[in-house]
């Protein structure tokens, strides 16, 4: 565009400016080129995967808010390498692949149904970027004083905000939904997640629940995260 | 004749690929036949110059007997499908052979769990080996399935068995198959179930008692 727009004016410059002007259009053209081609292929991947997203909105919600009575969590504004990470966990069979994980087995096709091409990393893309739709607590037995005592083991990987840790691949969890993060909980210590072959993430969580002895104590770590805003 | 489009994997598919011949062919026969008929006599009496086309009203008796011959016939052949159906009715579903092994079927949105009886034979022992979408049977061995769902209608339906049943959830019900073929076939849920109905396909293996017991040994060695 920019290119187009110098030359229409050349002429009523003279001669004299006319190479420059078309060399400079030619540079501007090639730099033009060269910048909006990832941005393009960013804006084609977001497209797509909003495309895609359509069929998540059925349980995570238009915005990736989350829906309780679906038992899906809320998804919107989790980083993109979370989301890809767990789409191929519940693809490999390292997530939802315990007979006992109802809600983990209703998720798996899901995956399965992004696994071609690049949409999954497309749809992934999109979901994160949503907006962070943060929970109100639903859950009121837990103890928020206990709970921050608790977590205090937990901030080396999650942070002491909840806003997680990319290189240590700890997701977000504040804002989460505190029911969801009750039963994700429980499923690690039962072996539901994070016990697969081959889930090595997965295991270094599983074994930080050792910190929570009983139902209680989930409960309490819990009421301190649903204290955390994103 | 199917088992040239599906492997034949029971001794269910057996029977109801026999009913499925015996109506092939008795149909087909008759089908034939009536073409060839028709075809012959539009030849045998097409237009030709000088002959008048006679008007057949179709009352008299040896006009009548090409409507009344084929329609016994007809009736005859009818009672032979009833009875060759009634036959494997009762072979496939009516009769309930007595149980080598049992497993559970457990239908959800959208997985099949099954339970496996384990080395001991019996299910609800601690030896039960619990499975998502992959069941495995021994051949030669008379199985009883109890199928039930966690949540909606499902359908198991196992096309090299020739095996389709519903799955309703808060009942459990009981049927039998026996695999008569090794290998590795298509499990999939045959009712509408929700978003990811078509995201519901499993496994069956027809393997040998000894590929089984190396199975549950490589199981058991994993914890689980
Ligand atoms: C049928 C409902 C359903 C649909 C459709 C669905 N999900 Fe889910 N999703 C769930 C449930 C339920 C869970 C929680 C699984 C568990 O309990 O472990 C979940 C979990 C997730 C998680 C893990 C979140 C976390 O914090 O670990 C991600 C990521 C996710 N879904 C992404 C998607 C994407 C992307 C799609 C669309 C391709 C999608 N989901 C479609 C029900 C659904
Ligand atoms: C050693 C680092 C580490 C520590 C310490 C740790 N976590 Fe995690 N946590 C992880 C990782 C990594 C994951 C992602 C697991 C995966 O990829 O499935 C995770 C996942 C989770 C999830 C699932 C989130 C979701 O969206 O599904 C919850 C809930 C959680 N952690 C809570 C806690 C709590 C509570 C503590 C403290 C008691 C804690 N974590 C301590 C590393 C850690
Ligand atoms: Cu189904």
């Amino acid at each position: 565009m920019v290119g187009v727009w110098l030359e229409r004016r050349n002429p009523a410059r003279g001669s004299r400016w006319g190479g420059v002007n078309r060399a400079a259009s030619a540079l501007l053209l090639a730099a033009t080129a060269v910048w909006t081609k990832p941005a393009a292929t960013c804006a084609d991947l977001l497209a797509r995967g909003r495309e895609l997203y359509v069929l998540c909105s059925s349980c995570h919600g238009d915005r990736g808010q989350g829906d309780r009575q679906r038992s899906a969590p809320a998804i919107g504004g989790l980083p993109q390498w979370y989301v890809e990470a767990q789409l191929h966990k519940f693809l490999a069979g390292e997530r939802g692949y315990h007979p006992d994980d109802v809600t983990g087995l209703q998720m798996r096709p899901m995956a399965q149904a992004v696994h071609r091409g690049d949409d999954l990393q497309a749809v992934a893309a999109y979901v994160a970027s949503l907006r962070p739709q943060p929970w109100p607590r639903t859950q009121h037995s837990g103890d928020t004083t206990r709970g921050q005592t608790l977590y205090a083991t937990c901030i080396a990987c999650h942070g002491a905000d909840g806003k997680g840790n990319e290189a240590l691949k700890a997701p977000r969890l504040a804002g989460q939904a505190d029911w969801y993060l009750i039963d994700q909980l429980k499923k690690f210590r039962s072996g539901q997640r994070g016990a697969a072959p081959g889930d090595a993430m997965g295991a270094q969580m599983r074994a930080m629940v050792n910190v929570l002895p009983d139902d209680n104590a989930i409960a309490d770590v819990v009421a301190y995260i649903s204290s955390l805003r994103p | 004749m199917l088992s040239w489009l599906v492997p034949q994997a029971s001794t269910s598919a057996r029977d109801i690929d026999w009913l499925f011949t015996l109506i092939l062919v008795t149909v087909g026969f008759w089908f034939v036949v009536a073409q060839a008929a028709l075809f012959t006599l539009i030849f045998r009496f097409r237009r030709r110059p000088d002959v008048a086309a006679a008007y057949i009203s179709g009352e008299r008796k040896e006009e009548k007997r090409w409507i009344s011959r084929p329609h016994a016939l007809v009736i005859v052949c009818d009672i032979v499908l009833i009875a060759g159906a009634l036959l494997t009715w009762k072979a496939v579903k009516q009769d309930l052979p007595p149980a080598d092994e049992r497993v559970r079927i457990i239908a959800q949105q959208w997985a099949w769990v099954f339970v496996h009886p384990g080395p001991d034979g019996k299910l609800d022992t601690d030896d039960d080996v619990r499975t998502v979408n992959d069941l495995r049977v021994k051949i030669d061995t008379t199985y009883h399935f109890e199928l039930t769902s966690r949540d909606v209608v499902h359908s198991f339906s196992v096309p090299a068995f020739r095996l389709k049943q519903d799955a309703v959830p808060g009942r459990i019900v009981t049927g039998w198959f026996r695999p008569t073929r090794l290998g590795t076939y298509d499990i999939q849920c045959a009712e509408i179930c929700g978003i990811g109905h078509a995201l519901m396909p499993a496994r069956l293996t027809v393997e040998t008692p000894a590929e089984q017991a190396a199975w549950y040994a490589s199981r058991s060695a994993q914890g689980g």
